[in-house]
């Protein structure tokens, strides 16, 4: 990369962490909100379900430790890009979406998903300034739950999933923004040609 | 369970244990009820009040009554029993706590009694995550405290760590789950230096280090929190959300503070913050006269450059 598409590629991974780390801040009060509206016993601090089958489609964010150290700027992004697209869909399938919850509740829900959307497009904009492709779509299907309760458990496991890819997010555009310095650090190593 | 417990803790003598506040009773080996014996504690004759027939019997014993005892025959002063009676407590609910202050590359879970047992104490812990159990490194005894690493990160599955402390007496155990996340503690930052800026008696250098236990800074950078006041005012002054200067910058903070004149810091909290979670800790007080002026900073963190810096200052506070 030049210096011109370093500073593009620069500033596009600064303002991707921006909106991670405003997503975070946004999904923690919507989380809170969204699981009272669940109720008892998904709004209780030490509720741990087991993991149902529906909920086993969400991309999960858990990476083996030595492998999320070992994954390539290509690769990070792709992950990130594939998890937002394919959770993205859940988000729209979600029990708060439905008329059935309160107007407020759908509004935030509304707004946190073109957020994600934004987030997305951002993660596509930093991997075509590295000129990396972008990964293939995500197949739309996704399993419908046998019972409301179900329901209500995917959607609790999908707030949790969202809040820890937020979490990985952000310290993969750390990584990525100590790979990608600014440019004006580039400039100067030019002008001492190294 | 009967409150008197049978240990053999050598081939010859055996330990017994009882719990304190009961009553002990102890049979002077094979000798018979009626036969004529002499009992000792700790090498001292014991009164025969306390003797039934040839039993020794010990009234709601306390921590006084631990110690050897013997009982001989009465003519041929024959050794005919030894013990060691060791009064103590079951163990209580143990206190376990678990901390991650080198986030990602582990946790590591501490525990203590709520009280003392008095009697020997053996603990075990496990700690499970998604099904699997997950070896924790125990550090070397006296040390109440083991290491976990990180197997996979970023996991929405809880970790569950029960610790089980056993003795003579009873057994007690304690359990705790959380997510990954919601343990992480960084250390404070170190090295922190507080200056005089030269020619410039309103203002202050502090500098600090990224705590040198914090493996990856550049995937996990740290916020730090600082607050500062003159000595003669209750009043903290905060200066938060500081990240360390742009990454190429190194493991160094740097900030400049506007402050007042003879100021006797009272003490300087670096408080390193991560997006989700701090850890606090006072320091030593760094010693400098600085003027008493009073001055407010604010600064906008913007999470990339090193933050600029707005001073208002305020004449209104008397020397001091």
């Amino acid at each position: 990369l030049n210096s011109t598409d370093q500073a593009g590629a620069s500033r596009s991974i600064q303002q991707t962490y921006d909106l991670t780390q405003y997503l975070e801040q946004q999904l923690r009060a919507l989380a809170g909100t969204y699981l009272n509206y669940l109720g008892p016993p998904f709004n209780e601090p030490d509720f741990d379900p087991p993991r149902v089958i529906g909920a086993e489609a969400v991309p999960s964010a858990t990476v083996d430790f030595e492998l999320w150290h070992s994954l390539n700027d290509n690769a990070r992004l792709a992950a990130n890009y594939q998890a937002y697209s394919h959770l993205l869909c859940y988000l729209r399938a979600m029990d708060g979406a439905t008329p059935v919850a309160t107007p407020t509740l759908r509004h935030s829900l509304a707004h946190f998903r073109a957020s994600l959307q934004g987030l997305l497009g951002s993660i596509a904009g930093v991997m075509s300034s590295l000129g990396y492709p972008l990964p293939p779509p995500v197949p739309a299907g996704i399993p419908t739950p046998h019972s409301h309760f179900l329901r209500k458990m995917d959607d609790f496991w999908l707030l949790k999933e969202l809040q820890i890819w937020l979490w990985r997010s952000a310290k993969d555009f750390n990584r990525l923004r100590k790979r990608v310095p600014p440019a004006s650090v580039m400039l100067r190593l030019d002008a001492r040609d190294f | 369970r009967s409150p008197l417990s049978l240990f053999f803790a050598s081939s010859d003598t055996h330990i017994q244990y009882a719990r304190m506040g009961t009553d002990v009773t102890m049979q002077c080996g094979a000798m018979d009820w009626d036969a004529s014996v002499t009992w000792t504690a700790n090498g001292t004759d014991i009164d025969e009040s306390h003797l039934n027939g040839s039993q020794l019997v010990l009234r709601n014993v306390d921590l006084t009554h631990s110690g050897q005892y013997f009982c001989y025959e009465g003519s041929s002063w024959h050794l005919k029993y030894q013990t060691t009676l060791k009064v103590g407590t079951p163990p209580k609910e143990p206190m376990l706590m678990c901390r991650s202050n080198n986030y990602p590359r582990g946790f590591y879970c501490s525990w203590h009694l709520p009280s003392p047992t008095y009697i020997p104490n053996a603990f075990n812990i496990t700690v499970m995550h998604d099904s699997k159990e997950m070896v924790c490194e125990k550090d070397t005894p006296p040390k109440n405290r083991c290491h976990i690493r990180y197997l996979q990160l970023f996991s929405t599955k809880r970790y569950k760590v029960t610790l089980t402390v056993t003795n003579a007496l009873g057994r007690s155990s304690y359990t705790i789950t959380f997510d990954e996340f919601a343990i992480v503690k960084p250390d404070p930052p170190e090295n922190v230096v507080a200056k005089p800026v030269p020619n410039n008696p309103r203002r202050l250098e502090v500098t600090w280090q990224n705590p040198s236990s914090w493996p990856d800074p550049d995937s996990f950078p740290l916020k730090f929190f600082l607050r500062y006041r003159p000595l003669i005012i209750d009043q903290w002054q905060h200066v938060s959300e500081l990240r360390l200067p742009p990454p190429s910058g190194g493991g160094d903070g740097e900030r400049s503070l506007c402050c007042t004149d003879r100021i006797r810091w009272a003490a300087l909290d670096h408080r390193t913050g991560m997006d989700v979670v701090q850890s606090e800790l006072w320091t030593s007080e760094p010693r400098s006269h600085i003027p008493t002026h009073q001055c407010t900073t604010t600064t906008s963190t913007s999470s990339f450059a090193a933050p600029p810096t707005t001073k208002i200052c305020d004449q209104n506070v008397a020397d001091g």
